[in-house]
């Protein structure tokens, strides 16, 4: 076996352990704060006791026998569930698959963060590399200033913010633009549908607060990682030989910093995801998106636990993945990383 | 009566186990700590960092002697807007937004202290551990960090919130603080491996020393300073995550930090009024606080990294 395919296969290895990990804290952490089939007892006494108990199987709390199961038989359950593609049913929904609950919300998460992030990563890497060229100039210091400025904003708060600017009657300035700051497309669209041009207008307009709240909120770390690694590189001899043999500095970057200097960048990026999904869960918050995050907080509000275990575990998964496959990644355009 | 004061300082010295050599390494650390402390200040900006840390601590110590209203006092009229009584005018319940302000620093400061400090003993015992020993000890307490740094926190403990109704100071200080150490132990771990492997350590191994020794007068010293920087981020880190906990509604309202009065003003439709002071204070108190603890982290970064320096 190669060595490449050996550490592929390790971090492989890895990433399921984190992956069932994730699923075995989560289920026990929710698990211990409260009892689910607690939910299904019988409070009202004119609830029928068949239709607690044929409640109390169909959501996976009793076995077919109609007795309560204990905690360690769930779990091994779940597990089997999980892996074998029954994510669950929803209490508050009614007993739909989570999988039907989550996955319209799943939809709108996806374009917000993917638009937002995109955006990000192309001003961000931008700014760093030019930072990092001007080091100690003025340009570097007015824009380190500032991203370490937006770096610590509460998403929230810059949310707020943004719907304050942008609501109506924005500052009695009639050339103000006036943004939606709820939703995901007007209220008075029924059926919403892309397909539509009028849909599909309304649902971009109702994606430009949100979006650009998660990418202010995240072009600053981009921005100051991409600058650090990049003048890491830059005080290494290599660089310092080249400039001793006067190239000019675009030559420079382009053919020795840049390609040396990227690479952590991939990381970064992905480590970053776990910090755009908690951005995304405060933004859609504010802003009544409803996304993931939407959908997630009213499942905790109505306890529906596995419309939450499912969440937690998607999110995790999420990074994971994220994480493994910048590690492939990097294996393939850094030649540098050691296979041990 | 006069006392000799030599003597008692003899005494004191003898009580307190301070002996020649140990007072000589002390000052050893303590010139170091000061050299640090002076090139963070004179970095431009650490200084800003320092400065702007100095003004928000001295505020949080100092509350109850500026002449404000007590942050919980009514009787000042429902939602009123700025005016030179209350610069940043009143809230829901007739009390005044800028003695709030200036309180809520108080559980917002001491929320990032404990938790950080927590986060960064933690991350460092898990560090030296992970890194000193390697092996299956290492495997396995960096699968936990993998774990850990992958889980969405935030969701988790919103649910632990609504199950407990309100998180108290303490689940709130303990579960940031058990939640944050990911980033400091991986960074010790690194710094571990690099170290274990000099000179001076094979020689203190030659000599027959512990493993613990080794690690308290070798490995740990050549830590600290990256363990000290990390810990500084995570106070920001941490203060961020309890605003968000306080404006979604989930902490006690009695611990008042800048989060909680956020809350309020969004429970008050703030922004659909326009009570913009409200929302804009707290926020940029908290920002500043931020921006002070990652300028200080920054220059602390800067300064303690040999990679990072100018050449």
């Amino acid at each position: 076996m190669s060595d490449v395919r050996r550490l592929v296969l390790r971090r492989g290895r890895n990433a399921v352990i984190t992956v069932v990990g994730i699923m075995t804290l989560n289920f026990f952490l929710i698990n211990f704060m409260g009892d689910p089939t607690e939910l299904f007892a019988p409070r009202d006494p004119k609830i029928p006791d068949e239709y607690v108990q044929e409640n109390c199987i169909r959501y996976g709390l009793c076995g077919p026998d109609g007795k309560p199961l204990n905690v360690p038989d769930r779990f091994w359950i779940y597990l089997q569930n999980t892996f074998t593609g029954n994510w669950g049913k929803s209490y508050y929904w009614k007993g739909a698959d989570v999988l039907n609950v989550v996955m319209p919300a799943l939809a709108w998460t996806v374009i917000l963060i993917g638009v937002s992030t995109v955006i990000t990563i192309l001003i961000g890497m931008v700014v760093g590399a030019v930072s990092a060229q001007r080091r100690g100039r003025a340009f570097d210091v007015v824009m380190t200033g500032f991203s370490l400025f937006f770096y610590g904003m509460p998403f929230f708060w810059l949310a707020l913010m943004m719907q304050l600017t942008f609501r109506q009657p924005a500052f009695g300035l009639n050339w103000w633009p006036v943004l939606p700051t709820s939703q995901e497309y007007d209220v008075s669209i029924v059926g919403f549908s892309w397909a539509r041009m009028d849909h599909a207008l309304s649902a971009l307009q109702h994606l430009i607060l949100p979006a650009a709240t998660l990418a202010i909120g995240t072009v600053a770390g981009i921005s100051l990682v991409m600058r650090n690694s990049l003048i890491d590189v830059m005080t290494e001899d290599y660089v310092v030989t080249a400039r001793a043999k006067g190239l000019a500095e675009r030559v420079i970057l382009r053919r020795h910093v840049l390609p040396n200097g990227l690479p952590p960048m991939v990381t970064l990026i992905a480590l970053d995801m776990a910090f755009i999904f908690g951005g995304a869960y405060q933004v859609e918050y504010v802003f009544s998106y409803e996304g993931i995050g939407y959908v997630t907080i009213l499942a905790i509000t109505q306890y529906d636990f596995p419309v939450i275990q499912f969440v937690i575990v998607l999110g995790g998964l999420a990074v994971v993945l994220a994480n493994f496959l910048a590690d492939l990644v990097l294996l393939k355009i850094d030649p540098r990383i050691k296979v041990t | 009566m006069a006392m000799d004061s030599y003597a008692v300082g003899y005494w004191l010295r003898r009580r307190l186990g301070i002996t020649e050599v140990r007072r000589e390494k002390f000052l050893l650390v303590a010139r170091r700590f000061q050299d640090v402390f002076v090139a963070v200040v004179r970095h431009r900006m650490g200084g800003i960092g320092v400065g702007i840390l100095a003004f928000f601590v001295t505020l949080a110590i100092i509350a109850p002697l500026l002449p404000l209203p007590h942050w919980d006092q009514g009787g000042f009229g429902r939602i009123q807007q700025p005016s030179w009584e209350h610069p940043f005018g009143t809230d829901q319940l007739e009390r005044d937004i800028l003695s709030r302000v200036v309180w809520g620093t108080r559980i917002s400061l001491l929320v990032g202290f404990v938790s950080a400090a927590i986060a960064g003993v933690l991350g460092t015992l898990i560090g030296l551990a992970s890194g000193y020993w390697g092996g299956w000890r290492d495997e396995t307490l960096m699968r936990v960090n993998d774990i850990l740094l992958s889980l969405p926190w935030l969701v988790l403990l919103i649910v632990v919130a609504t199950i407990l109704k309100e998180l108290s100071l303490e689940v709130i200080v303990l579960s940031i603080g058990l939640t944050s150490w990911s980033f400091t132990a991986r960074v010790v771990r690194a710094q571990v491996l690099s170290i274990k492997e000099r000179v001076f350590v094979e020689r203190a191994k030659a000599a027959g020393a512990s493993s613990a020794s080794i690690i308290r007068r070798h490995i740990f010293p050549n830590v600290f300073p990256l363990v000290f920087a990390n810990t500084i981020l995570t106070v920001a880190v941490a203060i961020l995550s309890e605003s968000a906990l306080a404006y979604l509604g989930k902490v006690n309202k009695n611990n008042l930090s800048w989060g909680v009065i956020l809350q309020e003003a969004d429970a008050s439709s703030a922004v659909l009024n326009g009570y913009w002071v409200w929302i804009v204070m707290p926020g940029l108190a908290l920002v500043f606080v931020i921006l002070g603890f990652s300028l200080l982290g920054y220059a602390l970064d800067e300064i303690l990294n040999p990679k990072l320096r100018e050449r």
